[in-house]
């Protein structure tokens, strides 16, 4: 597959959490807001494309039976260094998104990924694949902060986007909002991939 | 702390502070196990004996080694080896005493490694600045609470079953909605304890 | 047995590696990180004391040794500075007192030519919601300003509040604290 293709899959067909059900952890946590979202989005998709490409060029070299430990410490470090970027240089958001940052490191989609894909392709093709599925799980938790965030706060990064009568239905920003909302967009994503499907059908025949 | 207090507490972790439910820890293998009731008391008794163990072994790395080293840094490094080695040895020591429990968790033992929940727990240990005993109590406690939540999604799962449920919430979104509708039920149990503070 | 040798080799040059630039990495972050932590944690404390300043006081903090804990690391205390025209005319930092339940942290600001208080604000309590918590409230706080700082502050000299006297107590408790470690620290604040 092509370069380009490599990264697209990441936007549609294996997007996290939807299509790609991993990661789903920081997800229901962090996207309180759409700027946690998205925050937390960056900081997964700089762990994801760089121990990819680490993976990728020493998959030759690490033997088979150890992989997975290996793969531990290549994640965890970026992750550290991810964590003492943040805490240096944007502290707020690393205040925000709390215990979940040091959580990348047991993200399912950065494992998986790297079991899956670097291991086994080249670096430029993991990077691709990194940056896809890292931008996709980006687009996805905005997307779902956004929408608990007007929702819940009436606000939209931080701006007030309702008449100020409105009452926030706070239920959307707590635990059980998180759940609830993500199930409705996983079932209007499905939604949407069965038409995608039907049309496709439709055409063939 | 007295025995009231020791109680309070278990009772915070396990119900109104329910790791999973509350805390949104340990919710990869949550959506994927709890669909048949074997599945989730086998995840379950993983979780409860690797989380404990994890909570004491990361708490001893915490304050004997990274500590006095000044590396707390390295504290997420550390901690995912220790809980990635932990589970290895649980593995092959459970293999050869006790094969057939070993049998039974299948799968769900190693997978225990990247559970949010356990990396979570023990973070949350050091954080909250308890001791060991305590340590020990909240580990135990919340991986309690983490298998009741998932033995009562089995449950209602297994119902779920038998209903007609419309085709684009079939499988992972109709268990997200249910079990948005549980962690509502829990959050009931908000007032419940540490009233005083 | 070259299978093992290699597994155990290659681990332990990853280990190295990742070490090696993670001591790297938390070296160059080390002071940025130091600052961003006071910035937005201390900071909010530090505007409500001090006004009227033309630098950083968080950039321009001074750390004092003011003695060791039981292990024996020295004990620091963070001066924050308000200068004009590079000459400092106030300090903030914090002291701390006993409350109802917990340690008060509270950030004091003096100006130390007229001797008076220029304010405080509450930055850390564990105290009783609704009661003892009410010491952050703007009316309990601003009857701090301009207090004397030269004599030690009575609960009568401010807004004390009702049904949280403890409380109050420890708040005064912790200004007088603070009036102690200006005096004994007077020259070393305001180099």
């Amino acid at each position: 597959m092509s370069l380009q293709k490599e990264f697209s899959k990441g936007l549609w067909e294996v997007i996290p959490p939807f299509r790609l059900v991993l990661g789903l952890c920081p997800t229901l946590a962090v996207t309180t807001s759409a700027e946690n979202g998205m925050g937390m989005g960056l900081a997964t998709t700089f762990v994801l494309v760089f121990s990819n490409l680490l993976v990728s060029l020493l998959r030759k070299l690490i033997p088979g039976n150890v992989r997975i430990a290996a793969y531990i410490v290549i994640i965890a470090s970026f992750v550290v260094i991810v964590e003492l970027l943040m805490q240096a240089y944007t502290f707020p958001l690393y205040q925000a998104l709390g215990i979940f940052i040091p959580l990348i490191v047991v993200n399912c989609i950065i494992l998986g990924r790297a079991e899956a894909f670097a291991g086994k392709r080249g670096p430029l093709d993991s990077i691709a694949d990194g940056l896809g599925v890292g931008i996709g799980y980006t687009i996805s938790l905005t997307v779902l902060g956004s929408f608990r965030e007007i929702i819940g706060s009436g606000t939209l990064w931080g701006l007030k986007v309702f008449w100020s009568g409105f009452e926030p239905f706070t239920f959307m920003v707590r635990a059980p909002g998180a759940f609830v909302a993500l199930g409705v967009m996983l079932a209007l994503i499905n939604f949407i991939s069965f038409k995608l499907e039907e049309r496709k059908r439709r055409a063939q025949s | 702390m007295s025995f009231g207090d020791y109680m309070l507490f278990i009772i915070g972790a396990i119900l109104v502070n329910n790791i999973l439910l509350a805390k949104f820890l340990g919710n990869c293998p949550f959506l994927g196990v709890s669909r048949r009731m074997d599945t989730a008391t086998g995840m379950s008794m993983a979780v409860i004996f690797v989380l404990t163990m994890a909570g004491m072994i990361t708490w001893l790395v915490q304050y004997y080694i990274l500590v006095p080293l000044d590396i707390e840094y390295l504290q997420t490094i550390a901690f995912i080896l220790v809980i990635a080695a932990l589970v290895q040895l649980v593995e092959i020591v459970m293999a050869k005493t006790l094969p057939a429990l070993y049998r039974a968790l299948g799968i769900f033992l190693p997978l225990i490694t990247t559970n949010c929940a356990v990396l979570g727990v023990a973070i949350i240990n050091i954080q909250a600045e308890y001791d060991f005993f305590d340590t020990l109590l909240f580990s135990f406690a919340s991986a309690v609470g983490y298998s009741l939540a998932l033995i009562l999604f089995a449950g209602i799962r297994e119902r779920f079953a038998m209903a007609r449920i419309p085709k684009v919430f079939q499988g992972t979104a109709i268990g997200l909605v249910t079990a948005g509708f549980m962690a509502l039920a829990f959050s009931g149990f908000a007032g419940l304890v540490g009233g005083g503070h | 047995m070259r299978e093992i040798i290699r597994m155990v080799v290659v681990l332990t040059v990853i280990c190295a590696v990742s070490g090696f630039s993670l001591a790297l990495v938390r070296g160059f972050t080390k002071a940025p990180i130091e600052y961003s932590r006071l910035k937005f944690v201390k900071e909010p404390a530090v505007k409500a004391v001090l006004s009227g300043y033309d630098n950083d006081p968080i950039k321009d903090r001074l750390t004092i040794p003011v003695g060791k804990n039981k292990k024996g690391k020295p004990i620091n205390l963070i001066v924050f500075p308000a200068k004009k025209g590079g000459k400092t005319f106030a300090v903030a930092f914090e002291a701390s007192a006993a409350g109802y339940h917990g340690d008060i942290g509270v950030m004091v600001g003096v100006d130390p030519a007229q001797k008076k208080l220029t304010g405080i604000a509450i930055v850390s309590h564990t105290e009783t919601p609704g009661l003892g918590a009410r010491i952050v409230e703007p009316n309990f706080t601003a009857s701090f300003k301009g207090k004397p700082a030269d004599k030690e502050l009575k609960v009568g000299d401010v807004n004390a509040l009702s049904g949280a006297t403890v409380s109050t107590k420890g708040v005064v408790a912790a200004v007088n604290n603070a009036r102690g470690l200006l005096d004994k620290y007077r020259d070393k604040m305001l180099q």
